[in-house]
């Protein structure tokens, strides 16, 4: 037990202690006071309960096109890229999947922004994308730059459910008469479903709680409870609650921890049968 | 007998696809990057002129500063921790796990808000904190690949023949474990050093300067070096990773697939 | 018990092979299976056994030659249509349904009526004596447990072949045993036609009607287990099929030879062999016997191996000029034999296969 001290320690100390703080401070006044006070901007409707709403939204869009677009080229990558090649793209599905943050943003703002190489080529086309509301500043934005690392994501994390699918399995089917539609629907599918919710519930996480490309693109354009927190802590925003920033932290952390614990139950599920 | 087969199909579609989704930002924001002054023709121009801005040197060394102090707490802390726990410390295994998957549960931004509220002065007023934060960020990747590489090694077997031939503990581990769990460790290495060159959320919340926010205060002023800049950092990030994913793993047994 | 409602079929491969570029995986096979029987194909790995059989399913396509049930042609039958009964090696059952939902499987995909469903897999579960099992889950059951259920989902559908795809190499040794009699039960009760494909010969040897032995794509040689065993066709069926001493040997006259100065007889080859010419001889280690070393015209050695097998003892003897001679004696006759002992032993076998070298 004890060389594993300094990371108890360590991990105690820089993670556990400052999450256990902000929930503490979130349950207190301006006063120093317990109160709940924090927690009322965001539960009754307003600004803050909006935000949430939108990231949420955002969290869900995403992750539904990053898991359906993902999970197709997860198929067709463990069914067709064999060998090196498959190799190749596993090596780039993790770097797309790891990219994000500011770099993204500014990659989607000089390809698809107001003076962009892509919105150029459309508008040479016949097509300005900018003729009607769209904007890569937007909601709209936020959801095509996402994407970028949602699909990558969805490859890495399902492709091993999709690989498991043993090759056993089709050709019993097959053997025992049935069409390649009945297997899909009476084993295949069955078996990918808890790997696929459990993938989606980690890309839902990763949209809901991504805070540098969001920043970048949307800075008070779209309301999302990441950016907020960053505005109140920028002092960029004075609320009544000085401490309203904790709660929407906690606030964060909670619902995270709901999509979490449904990916951990999720992958559970999915194990039970790989024994 | 030929049958229909859906494979052209379905590799043309999901190629086509995977062009416009991920080829076309990317090329597009390549040839943006190039674009010379005032718009027209093409130049390193905005390359250039990123560099020879105030801040470029001083907060790329502080990027670094932190990436490399980073990688080396994190294989000070991790390498010993996860020898222990995969030789004797079994049954701390799960929490040990846990602990290490929370950075991926804990938006980085309530971590950042709990980092002002809990970290005392001291540490708060020098940029030296981001190196712990740098470290907890990247726990659950490092863990991972710590535990697959010495997964795959006979750690055990290494251990105690080691131990029955007499060498010290010191010895077991400098001489017999590390070397044996090389890809491991340089992974945990590169992967640190990667997000930490990278990071912005914790570091702009705490309102630190470092490279990458840098940048993003630097685009205001000239979009194009910042776009610039942004696809360099983006396409070297994509060669770093990629050499740690070809980097050859090592497959401690054979196993014989019989045709 | 109950009887497969269908009468038995004969099952023909005619020159099929599978071509790979270079590769013959399989080179024109020709086999035939009567109604009934159980015909196992054996064989090193790649020599083209396991091809074969999934080719018969059709979960492969030959380049050439001709696939036949009952004298009709079925090469283009899709293979959800071929109503054969396919066990393979391991982890085929659906994890995700159970017992009872598996063994229904292909009478569902057949649109079997519900009554008649439940009943044919109560049969079922009955066949293989695991009725205990009906809701357990595949990763609930041992190795051989899945495997009965494995065979009981591909008889459900009375299948007019059955086709096993070396179904017990995954299985603990002893369970091996057991399973096998029970697949050569079922197969006689239900006189099904059976091809069943596997490298462990004394599997094939255990269980089956007739044995073909497969080297590189071909057919080496076919016929009833005994047969194979006494009069082995070449020298590579020989040596796989049971155990084999290759001895170091020299032709002395049309149809003897000298081995180990002993003479014997030759089996007569296609070509004869040259007098004078070096063969290795291939004897049987029941073959050769011990005998008292005043005997003049014995091989003498030194016993350097003594393994016990049970009933019997394997001792190998180190002899010059010859590499280790393996024989096979009863454990009671050689308790006193220690390694390094001197020894005697004799060929006494009337006629010994012999091979170029």
């Amino acid at each position: 037990m004890l060389p594993l001290l300094p990371f108890f320690l360590f991990t105690g100390f820089f993670l556990i202690w400052p999450v256990v703080a902000v929930t503490l401070r979130s349950f207190q006044g301006n006063n120093n006071e317990w109160t709940l006070a924090n927690y009322r901007p965001i539960l009754h409707s307003g600004p803050y309960l909006h935000a949430f709403m939108v990231s949420l939204k955002l969290s869900l869009i995403t992750a539904l096109i990053g898991s359906l677009l993902g999970a197709f080229f997860a198929y067709v990558i463990v069914k067709y890229a064999r060998g090196k090649f498959g190799a190749v793209v596993d090596s780039i599905s993790a770097v797309f999947a790891n990219s994000g943050g500011v770099p993204l943003a500014f990659m989607f703002v000089a390809a698809f922004g107001t003076e962009g190489i892509v919105t150029k080529v459309l508008k040479d086309l016949g097509w300005d994308i900018y003729a009607g509301h769209f904007t890569i500043f937007s909601f709209t934005g936020v959801v095509m730059v996402y994407s970028f690392f949602q699909v990558p994501l969805m490859v890495l994390v399902f492709k091993p459910a999709i690989a498991g699918l043993r090759r056993e399995w089709e050709e019993a089917s097959i053997s025992l008469g049935a069409s390649a539609f009945t297997y899909w629907r009476r084993v295949g599918i069955p078996i990918l479903i808890p790997s696929f919710v459990g993938a989606f519930f980690l890309l839902f996480a990763g949209g809901f709680s991504a805070y540098a490309t969001a920043r970048a693109l949307t800075v008070g354009t779209v309301p999302l409870v990441p950016i907020i927190i960053g505005t109140l802590v920028d002092g960029n925003v004075i609320s009544d609650q000085t401490n309203l920033g904790d709660s929407l932290a906690v606030g964060m952390i909670v619902v995270a921890t709901i999509v979490m614990a449904g990916y951990i139950w999720a992958q559970r599920r999915a194990a039970k049968w790989r024994s | 007998m030929k049958r229909f087969s859906l494979k052209w199909p379905l590799v043309i579609s999901s190629s086509v696809l995977a062009f416009l989704i991920f080829i076309v930002p990317l090329y597009g924001a390549a040839v943006y990057s190039f674009k010379g002054n005032g718009g027209k023709g093409h130049s390193w121009v905005n390359y250039q002129w990123l560099i020879h801005q105030d801040g470029f040197y001083p907060s790329l060394i502080t990027s670094l500063k932190l990436a490399v102090l980073a990688a080396i707490l994190t294989l000070a802390l991790m390498v010993p921790t996860m020898v222990y726990l995969n030789l004797k410390g079994q049954k701390y295994k799960s929490l040990v796990d846990f602990l290490c998957i929370l950075p991926l549960i804990i938006p980085v931004v309530s971590l950042a808000i709990g980092a002002q509220v809990a970290m005392p002065k001291i540490l708060q007023n020098s940029e030296y904190e981001l190196v712990f934060f740098f470290v907890i960020i990247a726990l659950p990747y490092t863990y991972r690949a710590l535990d697959t590489s010495l997964q795959t090694v006979a750690l055990k077997t290494l251990v105690e023949a080691s131990r029955s031939l007499g060498a010290s503990w010191s010895s077991t581990i400098l001489l017999v474990i590390v070397p044996a769990i090389r890809s491991g460790i340089t992974g945990a290495l590169f992967l640190t050093f990667a997000l930490s060159i990278g990071e912005y959320t914790i570091t702009s919340l705490l309102h630190w300067e470092t490279f990458p926010t840098w940048t993003v205060v630097a685009a205001q002023q000239n979009i194009l070096g910042a776009i610039a800049i942004s696809v360099f950092s983006f396409v070297g990030a994509i060669a770093l990773l990629s050499v740690i994913a070809l980097l050859p793993k090592r497959n401690a047994q054979r196993v014989e697939v019989d045709e | 018990m109950s009887k497969n409602d269908r009468d038995s079929c004969t099952l023909e491969l005619r020159g099929v092979s599978r071509h790979f570029g270079p590769v013959k995986a399989l080179d024109g096979l020709d086999l035939t299976v009567q109604p009934g029987e159980l015909v196992a194909l054996l064989g090193p790995s790649g020599c083209g056994k396991t091809t074969a059989l999934r080719i018969v399913a059709g979960l492969e396509v030959a380049t050439s030659g001709e696939l036949r049930l009952n004298g009709v042609r079925y090469n283009e039958t899709p293979v959800n249509h071929r109503d054969m009964g396919m066990v393979f090696q391991s982890y085929s059952l659906f994890p995700n349904l159970t017992v009872s939902q598996n063994i229904d499987y292909g009478l569902r995909a057949r649109k079997v009526d519900g009554d008649k469903r439940h009943k044919r897999v109560t049969e079922m579960l009955e066949l293989v004596a695991l009725e205990s099992k009906a809701n357990s889950y595949p990763h609930q059951l041992s190795g051989g447990q899945q495997q009965r259920v494995a065979l009981a989902r591909a008889l459900a559908i009375q299948p007019r072949v059955l086709l096993l795809d070396e179904p017990l190499s995954a299985l603990d040794a002893q369970v091996r045993g057991q399973i096998r009699e029970e697949i050569r039960r079922i197969q006689l009760d239900l006189g099904i036609t059976t091809l069943f494909v596997t490298h462990d010969q004394e599997e094939a040897m255990a269980i089956s009607d007739r044995v073909g032995v497969m080297s590189h794509g071909k057919l080496e040689q076919i016929d009833k287990p005994i047969v194979l065993y006494n009069s082995p066709a070449t020298s590579f069926v020989a040596t796989f099929v049971g155990l084999a001493n290759r001895i170091p040997a020299e032709i002395t006259s049309k149809g003897k030879a000298r081995v180990l100065n002993q003479k014997v007889n030759i089996l007569e080859s296609a070509e004869p062999f040259a007098e004078g010419s070096k063969v290795n001889v291939i004897i049987r280690p029941e073959s050769l016997e011990i005998v008292s070393e005043n005997d003049l015209d014995a091989t003498r050695g030194i016993v350097a191996l003594k393994s016990f097998l049970g009933p019997m003892t394997k001792v190998g003897i180190a002899v010059e000029g010859a590499p280790l001679i393996h024989l096979n004696i009863g454990s009671r006759d050689v308790r006193k034999l220690e390694i390094g002992d001197k020894i005697a032993f004799k060929i006494s076998s009337d006629e010994v296969m012999a091979e170029r070298v």
